[in-house]
Order: structure tokens, then sequence, then C-alpha cells
């Protein structure tokens, strides 16, 4: 990881054959008209999806507005209570699931590739049907809110308020449903980026040399693997308690309300962070950039980044800290919460410094930087106030808490990510947004937050609550709240006035883009639908500082695949830490079935709840039907054995088992759904350890022959799909493979029977939380079983159509993972069920 | 990729750069899960959470990213100029960790009990 090193002479002779520019644009020429839909390239899936979650920004805004104007006067009646329920919750949950989370993504799909030198995302299809199905669910989810089935619960959605006693409309339902699919979408998303940054990397581009941002969407899509899943669990869960009343969070049948606000919060609370961290990782871009030197403290601000990614996960019960939580436990997260301060300072510190250091040239994103500091900062303030247990029992559930989160979160994430529009849209056309519009965009913008949002402290203190829909005069919260709202309109001014810039500038011309700023970074190389013309060889941090040639090289096809190798679109796939070339990645062209497989689920999804069943399932069948329609076109003998990749340097075309990108995108998915499963242990233990008895009187668990035989049914079954792959790697052929794998199912199929057996038996899961917490974990293997009954017979009849083989093995290679997965998956259910009653003996 | 890891390292330089994050997650869960466990009806401890464990848990964590911190210190001093991001990171990450558990430690000096 060192960060400098003689860079190797670059190889290509100039000029470049005739033709092979043309051929390059063919392969990735963006479609017109309708067509332009299938497109998953990075650049329009990327511009898609920014323009799609800045909609939600607006949509999320005006409901803020509506907000400001109910709260402007006293004793106002311009929204009833049951809308403001539903206002507040959809202006929180939209700017949370449906804007700060998507954008920061959504930045990171059109900005990376071009940073880190690729060509693409090693998995365009799943980035545009990440895309669709966040396009799709999110839109239908916001129109919830025309017909008043929109959530009323507040955007963290505790329960009881949200089980059926006290919300028993389709509101909730739209929520749990909504949110937990579209979670999903941002999972498919960290996948994509955490491959696409570890192994589509410029050759030479070391992880030292990587970009600030690039480590800070890195860290922060590993900290979506671990953070997400403990939502999917909690929103699962309290959809279960309301469709099939399984207690998990009624206290009179041993469950409690709590979990559901721990495994909201062990998301929730990481997630300001990962919305906060991409914004770092931004700045860190910006300031040395504007600042004209190099960024001060680089490698203390990556470890910052690392060690805030890893304190915000034992922050989570700072939420809680009016609960009813022990005090040690509640001692512990205040300390954790004070020390993540210290990796905050330290990127904070360094920002400054390399101010200091440099010559700051007065422009739109400085101006937004600025803010951004002062901003984020005070909110930072504010958040350690809180951290202090007794002051938080002060101000819980107060203006001052609106007041704190805003200012870390627009603060944090608005800012810098409007410096970043202002920094970042001259990649699209060439033209720079007005700098004198951006001097009044800002004035608005800052003068307005502060005016807005400043008060709100002071109304909290006053003793203002939270999620009031009205306020009496006598109460003396007026003039604040007046004040607030003034401040609301004039932040919003100015982002309307930023749009309206934001249309013209992309409605001029198209001029060549060149290096506006000066920066140092490669997305300001020139660049087509095709990414750069050729794939640069990095040899510092600062690469077009300090390689000034690098432009005109890789125009001139210098660097390396200047051509399109196989005919198809390409990029390579590169070394983790070293980024040395390994081999030519072959990426899949453009399509309707992403799009089609994601409406399929969003509409599975949406249907579900408003229980239109049979066509719920049909959309389902849509969806899984393109999903497979998809792959099945992928996982094909490479039209050649190598290439040239550059003068004299050759490289395999794709490779097979752990050394493909496919392979580790499927084991981090199994991280994503061991996690999972570690949530739904989570909630067994926690009903588990309110009992004094386990299992509860009632319950009775199978007998331990019967648990054995399952899982040695799921042994066995692994067993014989390791046979299958062996058989391909010794024979190279796959005659007996269908047969094994077939047979392998049916030892799947007939565990999962025993274990619904034995469960039917001696639990009922609506008459205490601990059987349904069982019954919660015995569901989620089901579903595997139910996954592995769609693999099973595709991988068999990829075999009979002579689709496996030595040379196309990743469907095997994948599946066999999924495989091992759930019979480990399986054992460890029966383990934690098994001990817990033993432990509490 | 998974060759190419190996061959590289990847996986020894992460574990070593993150290793006190690492310490520091298993010592916050530790502490808070006991503290939690020994609160509820099933774990329920007189006088509250047994805090000579969670001191001695604390203290074992300290003292490994003390360890932690000395042996990145020596790293960084015998390769000189050569030593890349993984060694500054763990340097740093051994500090704040080290923040981080001596300071999530002082409540067992002050709290005791459950409510």
């Amino acid at each position: 990881m060192t960060t400098t090193s003689t860079p190797k002479p670059t190889r290509n002779a100039a000029p470049r054959p005739d033709g092979e520019l043309e051929k390059l644009e063919a392969v990735w020429r963006t479609q017109s008209g309708w067509r332009f839909f299938s497109s998953v390239n990075n650049t329009n899936i990327g511009l898609l999806y920014i323009a799609t979650a800045l909609l939600f920004f607006v949509l999320a805004g005006v409901l803020g507005l509506l907000i400001r104007l109910q709260l402007a006067v006293p004793d106002n009646h311009l929204l009833g209570a049951e809308t403001y329920n539903q206002v507040f919750t959809m202006h929180g949950t939209v700017m949370m699931f449906l804007f700060a989370i998507p954008v920061v993504e959504a930045i990171g799909v059109y900005l990376l590739p071009n940073m880190l030198g690729a060509r693409d995302l090693p998995f365009p299809r799943l980035s545009a049907y990440a895309y669709w199905a966040y396009a799709f669910g999110g839109l239908a989810f916001f129109c919830t809110l025309f017909v008043g089935l929109a959530p009323d619960g507040g955007w963290f959605m505790y329960p009881p308020l949200t089980g059926t006693r006290y919300s028993p409309g389709l509101n909730a339902d739209f929520w749990l449903l909504g949110i937990g699919f579209i979670e999903i979408s941002a999972i498919a998303g960290a996948i994509e980026l955490i491959v696409g940054i570890l192994f589509t990397r410029a050759p030479g581009m070391t992880l030292g040399r990587m970009p600030v941002y690039a480590w800070a969407m890195l860290v922060v899509a590993l900290m979506i693997v671990f953070a997400f899943p403990a939502v999917i669990a909690g929103t699962a869960l309290l959809e279960l308690e309301r469709a099939f009343d399984w207690p998990f969070f009624i206290a009179e049948r041993g469950g409690d309300p709590l979990l559901w606000q721990h495994l909201f919060w062990f998301f929730g609370h990481p997630e300001v962070y990962i919305i906060f961290l991409p914004a770092a990782g931004m700045v860190s871009t910006m300031i040395p950039t504007i600042a004209g030197t190099k960024l001060v403290g680089r490698r203390a601000i990556i470890a910052a980044l690392l060690g805030v990614s890893v304190f915000s996960f034992g922050l989570w019960a700072h939420h809680m800290f009016t609960a009813g939580l022990g005090v040690l436990e509640m001692s512990f997260v205040s300390a954790a919460s004070m020390a993540v301060a210290v990796p905050t300072a330290i990127q904070v510190f360094g920002w400054i410094a390399t101010l200091w250091k440099g010559k700051v040239t007065w422009n739109a994103p400085t101006l937004f930087l600025l803010g951004f500091m002062f901003i984020f900062v005070l909110g930072g303030l504010t958040g350690v106030m809180v951290a202090v247990i007794p002051f938080d029992w002060q101000v819980h559930d107060t203006y001052f808490i609106v007041a704190h989160f805003h200012y870390v979160l627009i603060g944090g994430m608005v800012f810098p990510v409007f410096a970043a529009m202002y920094y970042w849209l001259p990649l699209v056309n060439g033209n720079r947004l007005s700098e004198a519009w951006a001097r009044w965009v800002f004035g608005l913008m800052f003068a307005g937050f502060n005016i807005a949002f400043f008060p709100m402290h002071i109304t909290g203190l006053l003793g203002m609550p939270r999620r009031v829909y009205t306020y009496a005069s006598e109460m003396g919260w007026d003039g604040l709240n007046l004040l607030s709202t003034v401040g609301a309109f004039m932040f919003a001014l100015g982002v309307v006035l930023f749009a309206i810039d934001a249309f013209r500038t992309l409605r001029r011309p198209e001029r060549a883009v060149g290096n506006p700023w000066n920066a140092a970074t490669l997305e300001w190389l020139p660049s087509e639908d095709y990414g750069n013309r050729s794939i640069v060889r990095v040899a510092s941090n600062n690469p077009l500082w300090d390689q000034p040639e690098l432009a005109r090289e890789v125009e001139e096809g210098r660097h390396y695949l200047p051509h399109t190798a196989t005919g198809r679109r390409e990029t390579i796939a590169t070394s983790p830490i070293a980024a040395e070339p390994r081999y030519l990645l072959v990426l899949p062209g453009d399509s309707w079935l992403p799009l089609i497989g994601a409406f399929g689920t969003s509409a599975f999804f949406l249907l579900l709840t408003v229980k239109l069943y049979p066509l719920a399932w049909l959309c389902a069948a849509l969806a899984v039907g393109s999903v497979l329609a998809w792959t099945w076109g992928a996982d094909r003998p490479p039209p050649e054995e190598q290439v040239e990749a550059a003068a004299g340097e050759y490289l395999p075309v794709g490779a097979r088992g752990a050394a493909s990108h496919s392979w580790w995108a499927t084991i981090i998915m199994l991280v994503v759904d061991a996690s999972i499963f570690a949530s739904f242990a989570f909630a067994y233990v926690h009903v588990s350890m309110r009992l004094m008895v386990c299992p509860p009187p009632g319950a009775e668990l199978p007998p331990l022959a019967q648990a054995l035989t399952s899982c040695g049914l799921l042994v066995l079954g692994s067993g014989l799909v390791w046979l299958a792959k062996r058989g391909l790697d010794k024979k190279g052929h796959a005659r007996r493979l269908p047969w094994l794998v077939l047979a392998a199912l049916a030892c799947a199929l007939a565990s999962f029977a025993l274990d619904l057996q034995g469960w039917r038996a001696g639990l009922a899961p609506s008459e205490t939380a601990w059987a349904a917490a069982v019954a919660a974990l015995a569901s989620y293997q089901g579903l595997h079983i139910v996954l592995l009954l769609i693999l099973a017979p595709y991988l068999a009849l990829r075999a009979w159509r002579g689709l496996l083989g030595r040379r196309s093995r990743a469907t095997l290679d994948n599946i066999a993972l999924v495989w091992h997965y759930t019979t480990l998956q399986g054992i460890a259910a029966v383990a934690v069920v098994r001990l817990m009653p033993l432990l509490m003996e | 990729m998974g060759t190419d890891a190996h061959k590289e390292g990847f996986w020894k330089r992460v574990l070593w750069a993150t290793l006190p994050l690492l310490v520091w997650i298993a010592h916050f869960a530790f502490n808070y899960g006991l503290a939690a466990a020994q609160c509820t009806p099933a774990g329920m401890r007189p006088g509250g959470p047994d805090r000579l464990l969670l001191a001695a848990a604390t203290l074992a964590a300290f003292s490994i990213c003390a360890l932690l911190v000395w042996r990145a210190c020596h790293v960084l001093r015998r390769d000189g100029r050569a030593t890349g991001l993984a060694s500054h990171a763990a340097l740093l990450m051994a500090v704040l960790a080290l923040i981080a558990i001596a300071w999530g430690g002082m409540p067992l000096l002050l709290v005791a009990g459950c409510a």
C-alpha cells in the first residue's frame, strides 16, 4: 500500500488503427428514444438515480414546508392531526430512505467508475435493477399520501403504536413492505460498490493511492452490509406480527416493544454515518482542489473513516436513553457516543489544515463546503450534548432534537451534496452552474437553514415536543415557530433557484468537459459512454497533478484496452491491494430485463400490501422469470482464452471460483443474509431473556433426534452438491450433476418438512413471542429452501443444455455457496434454539 | 481475485490494520451484553452487573490495544519512509481504540446496579 513508485511506461503505439475507436463507441453507445431506459451503463443509471433522488428531496421538502406552515402560528388548523401525522412521517421517511441513502449511492454509481479508471461497475444490470426497484417502489410508496394511506407512526415506526391495535389500517404495512423492499435495493448497490472498488480500479491505483471518496464509499458499502439487515429483520417481524398475530412486540404475550427499537436503531444510527461518510469523502476530494494542495493528513483521514464506521455501531442505544435500559448499558453507549467525536474531529481538522495550507479559490463549491463545516460542527456539538444522559432526558423528543439532527443531516450531507453538484455537474455536458446565482443560492440556503433550525434549539429547551400538530399561544413558542417557518421558505427558495439554474445549464449545448477546477482525480479525464478511451496506469495519489500528460496519453489510446478486445463491453479486473491487472472482465450490455424484474418485484410487494394476492404472485413470477432470463444469458464460455490488453501485455478473459468477481459478490450477499439471520437470532435471545422459564409454558421443542436428522439431511444435501462440483472439476463435464443437485434438493426439502412437522406439534406462534421468534427463524430457513427449489432445477437445466463447463461455471460455484450457507444456517438455527433453554436452566 | 487477495496478503493486512477496532467491538459487545443480560429476568444478578468481570474485560481490551499501539510504532520505526497506508492506519486505529476503551470503561468507576 505504498504511495509512490516508478510508473511503468505506457505501451501502446499511437496513432491507433483505423476503426478501433468506432468499434468501441458502437459497443458502448447509449440508445436513443425510449430505448434509453434499457440502458445499464453506470453513467446513465447514475444520472437517473441522482435525478430521482433529487425529485424525492423536493417532494419531501414540500412536506417539510407543509409542516412549517402548520406550525407557523398557534392553534392552526391548516392540516388536521391525522394528515399532519402522515405528513411528518412521510417527510422523515422519504428524506431518509428515498433521498439521503439513494443519493449517496447514486453519486457513487455515477462517479466511481470514472474516478477509479474503470469502464463501468462490475454488475451493470444489478445497478439498473437496484435503480428501477427504487424508482418504482419509491414513487408508488409516495403516492399513498394522495389516498390517505401513507404511514403515520413516525419515521421510526415504534410499536405498539404501529401494531394492529393502534394502527389497524394499511398505512403501517406500506411503510414496512415498501421500505423493507427499498432497502434490498440499497444492499444490491452496496455489493456492486464493494466489488467495483476492490477489484476494478485502474492498474497501479493501490489502496494507498485510491481517492478518499472511494475509501468513504467502500466503508459505507460495508456499513450497509452490516446495518441494513437489522431493519430488514425488524420490518419482517413487525409485518409478521401485523399479518399473522405473531406477538414479537406485544408485552402481554412475552414480546417487547424495545426489541423493535434495538433492531431499528442498530440500523438507524449507523445510517446517519452511512449518509455522512460519503459526503465526508466528497469533501475530502473537493477541498484539496479548491485549496490547490494535497489533502493534509490523508492517511489519518482514511483511518478516521474506518474508526467512525466501527464506533457508529455502538451508538444505537443512545436513541433509547428514556426507554428504561440499565444505567450501566446506557453509560457504555453514552461513552461510545462521545468517543465517535474523536475520529470525526480528525477529519474536520484535516480539512481545516488543508484550507489553511493551500490557496483557497472562492467559488460555489467553496461556499457550500464552508457552510457545511459551520453547520455540521454545530450539529456535532449538540450531538455530544445529547450523548450526556441527563441532558438527553431533558430534551428527548423535543424540538432540540429536531434542531440537532437537521444540523447534522442537512449540514453533514445536504450542503456537501450541493457542493458536489456544483463541482461535478460539468461532467454531464461540460457546462458549469452560474457562480452569480450560486451566491444567492448559498446565501438563501445558509441563512434560511440557520433561521429555520437554530430557533428550534430554543423552542425545544422551552419544552415544545416533536410531532405535535399545533400548540396553544400561551406556551410562548409563537415567535420562534414563525421565524423557523420564514427560514424554511428562504431555504426552499434557494433550492428553487438552484433547480432553475441546473435546468438551464443542462439544456445548454454540450461542450468539452476539460478539467475546470484543476482537480487531481481521474473522473476529469476525457470521457464518453465507454469511460476513458484507454484505461490509465496510475502512479500517484493525485494522478492528474503528478502525471500532466495523462489526459493526452489516454485520449491517444496509449494505456490499457484502447479498443474492445472481445467485441463486447469490458473492463480490467485488478488485484485488491496493488491493483495489478488480472483478467478481462466482460460486462453485459443493455437490456430491458432489469427494468421488468424491478417492476415485478416492486409490484409484488405493493400488491401484497393491499392484499391482491393472485396478482401479487403473478408479479413475483414476472420478477423471478426476468432475473432468471437475465442470468441465463450470462456465464457463457469466454469468446477467447486471452487478449492483448496493452502492447505485449496479455490478460485472460474471465476468471473462475474465488478469483471471479461474481464469487465475491455472492459472498457479500451471504454476509448480508447471515446478518439478517443473526438479527432474527437476536430477537429470539432477547425474548427468551425476558422469560423465567424457557421454553415458556405451553410451548415445546421437537425431539432432539428429529432436529439432528434434519441437520443431517442438510449436510447430506451439501455433500451431494460438493460431489457435483468435484465431478465438473475432475471430468470437465456435468453429466451426473443434474441428478446430484436434484437429490440434494430432495434432502433439503425433507429436512425442512421434518422441521415443519416438529414445530407444528409443539409451537403456536401467535400465543407467545418466544414461539413466534422460533417460527421466524424456521420461516427464514424455509425462505432459503424455496430459493433452492428455484435454483436447483435452474442449475440442472443449464447442465442439460450444456451450459456448464470448466470455463463457464460461475453459476455452479455461486449456487454451491448459497447451498452450503443454507446448510450452515439450518444447523445454526437448531443450535441457537436448543442452546438458549440449556443456558437458562 | 481470491488468489490475488491471498498472494497480496490482503486479509492479513486488513486484519492487522483493523484489529484494534475489532478488539473495541468485542469489548463493547461483551460489556454491553453482560450488563444487559444481568439486568433481565432470566439473568438478573443481585446488586447489578458484575463490575469486576466487566473491569477485567476492559483491562484486557486496553492491554491488547496498548500492545497494538506499541507494535504499530515499532513497525513505523522499522520501516521508516517505506511504510504504507496500512501501517499508519494501524497506529491511528490502535490509538482510537485505546481512547474509546479507556473512556468506555469509565462508567464502571461511577455507576452500579440496573435501575
